[in-house]
């Protein structure tokens, strides 16, 4: 499936909700032949600092990534951020904040399950899940699977997890944006066409979504993506046009996780990249890390 | 290979994406990519965690399909461009035409009205999905050529076959209007012609509609074994000489399938759009108003709601407007012409259902047989030329042919002064050609007329096929000299050549040929 020259700045480790470690992903990135890669962990620059001293000469390019879950009154966004500097204040300024809050909320969901239902888990366990980088509803789904308190994972959130209510504290698009761009990085909206990765938004939806994000400073659309049809992929890239943004590619790998292939962008060959790609590539170049 | 179906169920989304992708993959581990078909008849709603797993399903099994979407899911589907990538099968909805009145009925389906907005018409075969496609399409292509008629918006089922839905909001069809208005009848006739002319108007770009001759060259085929071998035959090279015509028509154009929605009349039951000669046309519409009905004038009745009166009488009114005259030979000429294709199309038919199995419809196809073979002696063309009288060159026929004239000239604003002048140049050539063409025999004569726009100018021909005559190489008449020296005759012509502009004569393939010509 890839070709020589293939790219995938979509990708998940460990450090998020992905199953490979960033060093299982580079290897895999090597024997696809990829020439330029990316990770882009839920609200984590971590990798952009782990994975540089693991190159080695001939390796694929490394372009830092990061991919922000974002949210307002009007609705859900992944935002993508790319090349970076991988200890900016301002980047890290986001990554503590939605750490924090994603933190707030593990600790306020697991006081919940404790509170209403009686449930509880051993200090260790609990432990073990605050400090992963980005505990969330999955994780605490597991952990009441292997306790007995639910059949599986989305059940356990479905009938007890979702119970709770949170106020809505989130990153703002604008934050993220703003704090990637401080940092000398690329903005990109991720999956236009799924939002946050479950709507559904197309047409005029998606026109005023994109301009509301030019206004913050986002510069480029995920248009290629493996969970694209031609037509979804059409639209974005018409949008990629009209309004002068850069294209990115990529698939949006989880590891086990998901069956997403590495690699599988919807992008076939070198030939095929549309101006809007081309001009990314060439932004991106000095923002490379290579060996 | 063998298919795999699997059911999806509920909701799929977010939540539950990843375990219906497990259970999806683990139904085809170890088994090889075959055709996978995903029965969607209990799947609520689809979330893009979801289409993203049909999307993966796809890139591992690229034989795919999804069948009894419903209409919700269906719309996600569409928009997001995997109708395009695989077969997407919609769900059809359960509709029943139980005490609906019945308001069309074509070859291939019945039209019932479901409620105050909507029709539904159902195909009488079981197996329709493809005609209800093909009638949507055609019927886009109608639309787009400029035939107002309602396209379907839905596909439904309807006992054991299925049906289409349009929309047909206080819609009345002129079946109706003609069974409880008879005073409307001449309103009726016109628009009638109007929507007519326009499809005949209509040039259909190649290929997109079926060719008329070919079916009605069916039927001549299928005629050889019924009619004597002469005749047969005549029939069948009848049928071959009618030219290819690029023009479309409606293939089953009566007072059903005419809808008059608010001040609109629209077009409905646009199956049997088709391209051909006009001929093709009006044999169907003959059939409808009277051919089916000849032996038996209930059938009408019981098909339109009017009487076999009021049916031959708007085949007529509508006949006679449609060719723009009023005379009574050239009606029946294009009727008669228009029965010939008739008798064959029903004599077929009866034959393939074995009406002739009872003696009712015994009776009835000698009947149409008898008609045929007379038809068939007496013509020796389809083809008409809605502008071109033929009648015999005697003086008694003079008044016929003014009025045929005259007809033509009233469809253009022809100022009076202009239209007596024609009336005296018309009577002169005519009445010459009466006394000296075929002297002391008869024969025919041919009257056309022309009306061109610009410049706004009628040309009138004559034809006859009697002795070479050129009456304009005769010296024009000294009018200077006194009534007792002036040659008698010749007058006629001058007069002639004085109120036209022009004025030629040829002969050619044994005619006298002579054009008169009026700019306006």
């Amino acid at each position: 499936m890839n070709g020589p020259g293939t790219i995938d700045l979509h990708m998940h480790t460990l450090l998020s909700d992905g199953t490979d470690t960033p060093e299982q992903v580079l290897q895999r990135v090597r024997e696809a032949g990829m020439t330029l890669f990316s990770v882009t962990d839920h609200d984590s620059v971590q990798s952009s600092r782990l994975l540089p001293p693991l190159l080695l000469e001939g390796d694929p390019g490394f372009l830092p990534g990061v991919e922000f879950s974002c949210r307002d009154e009007l609705g859900k966004y992944h935002i993508l951020g790319y090349g970076y500097a991988p200890d900016g204040p301002a980047i890290g300024a986001v990554v503590e904040k939605g750490h924090g809050l994603r933190m707030k909320k593990v600790r306020a969901r697991l006081a919940f399950l404790a509170d209403a239902f009686g449930f509880s888990f051993p200090e260790a366990e609990v432990d073990a899940l605050l400090s992963l980088n980005n505990p969330g509803k999955p994780h605490i789904g597991n952990l009441m699977v292997q306790h007995g308190y639910a059949p599986s994972k989305e059940e356990a959130i479905r009938n007890y997890i979702d119970k709770l209510r949170l106020p809505n504290e989130y990153i703002r698009p604008e934050e993220a944006i703003e704090g990637i761009l401080q940092s000398g990085g690329i903005p990109v909206l991720a999956h236009p066409a799924y939002g946050s990765g479950d709507q559904l938004i197309l047409g005029e939806e998606m026109d005023s979504r994109i301009r509301r994000l030019m206004d913050f400073g986002l510069q480029g659309l995920e248009a290629y993506y493996s969970g694209f049809t031609d037509k979804l992929r059409r639209q974005i890239l018409s949008f990629a046009e009209r309004y002068g943004l850069y294209v990115t590619a990529g698939s949006d790998y989880h590891g086990a996780n998901k069956l997403v292939q590495l690699g599988d962008t919807g992008l076939s060959g070198a030939a095929d990249y549309p101006a809007g790609l081309l001009r990314f590539l060439n932004a991106a170049h000095t923002r490379t890390i290579r060996r | 290979m063998e298919q795999t179906i699997i059911s999806l169920n509920g909701r799929i989304d977010s939540n539950n994406a990843p375990k219906v992708e497990q259970e999806i993959f683990a139904r085809l581990a170890g088994q090889e990519a075959g055709p996978v078909v995903l029965d969607a008849e209990n799947l609520e709603y689809i979330s893009s965690a979801g289409l993203r797993v049909i999307l993966r399903l796809k890139k591992t099994h690229p034989d795919l399909s999804i069948v009894h979407v419903n209409s919700e899911v269906y719309e996600i589907l569409d928009m997001t461009g995997f109708t395009e990538m695989m077969t997407v099968e919609k769900a059809y909805r359960v509709v029943s035409v139980e005490g609906c009145e019945e308001i069309g009925r074509g070859a291939n389906g019945t039209i019932y009205r479901i409620d105050q907005d909507n029709v539904v018409k159902v195909y009488n075969n079981a197996d329709a999905l493809s005609d209800i496609q093909h009638e949507r399409e055609v019927a886009k292509l109608a639309l787009v050529l400029g035939i107002p008629t309602a396209i379907s918006y839905d596909v439904v089922r309807v006992g054991a076959s299925y049906g289409s839905v349009f929309e047909l909001l206080n819609a009345r069809s002129f079946s109706k209007i003609l069974a409880t208005e008879p005073e409307k009848m001449d309103w009726c006739v016109t628009e009638y012609v109007r929507m007519l002319k326009t499809i005949h108007g209509t040039l259909v770009p190649e290929g997109k509609l079926p060719d008329m001759k070919q079916t009605a060259l069916d039927w001549a085929r299928f005629l050889q074994a019924h009619l004597p071998e002469g005749p047969g035959r005549k029939l069948l090279a009848m049928v071959e000489a009618i030219p290819h015509d690029d023009h479309m028509i409606h293939g089953d154009y009566h007072t059903k399938n005419l809808e008059l929605q608010n001040d609109e009349v629209l077009l409905i039951d646009m199956d049997t759009l088709s391209v051909g000669h006009p001929i093709f046309e009006l044999a169907y519409m003959y059939n409808a108003f009277q051919g089916f009905s000849e032996m038996d004038h209930e059938i009408i009745k019981a098909f339109q709601g009017f009487d076999y009166e009021t049916g031959a009488a708007f085949w007529r009114k509508s006949l006679a407007a449609y060719l723009g005259t009023n005379n009574q030979r050239k009606i029946r000429e294009v009727e008669d012409k228009a029965r010939i294709l008739g008798y064959a199309r029903m004599i077929r038919r009866s034959i393939r259902r074995h009406m002739t199995d009872t003696e009712a419809g015994r009776a009835e196809v000698a009947h149409w047989t008898e008609e045929l073979l007379d038809l068939l002696e007496r013509y020796d063309t389809l083809l008409f030329q809605p502008n071109e009288l033929e009648l015999e060159a005697v003086t008694e026929n003079l008044e016929e042919v003014q009025s045929f004239v005259e007809d033509h000239l009233e469809a253009s604003d022809c100022a009076l002064k202009a239209r007596t002048q024609i009336g005296v140049a018309v009577e002169e050539i005519f009445v010459n050609i009466a006394n000296y063409a075929y002297h002391p025999q008869k024969g025919n004569a041919t009257v056309r007329v022309e009306v061109s726009e610009k410049p706004v100018c009628v040309t009138i021909t004559f034809l006859d096929h009697g002795v070479p005559y050129d009456p304009l190489a005769k010296d024009d008449p000294d009018v200077t000299l006194s009534a007792q020296e002036r040659d008698i005759g010749g007058l006629g012509i001058f007069m002639t050549k004085q109120l036209m502009d022009d004025v030629a004569y040829t002969y050619k393939d044994g005619q006298n040929i002579l054009t008169l010509k009026k700019n306006l």
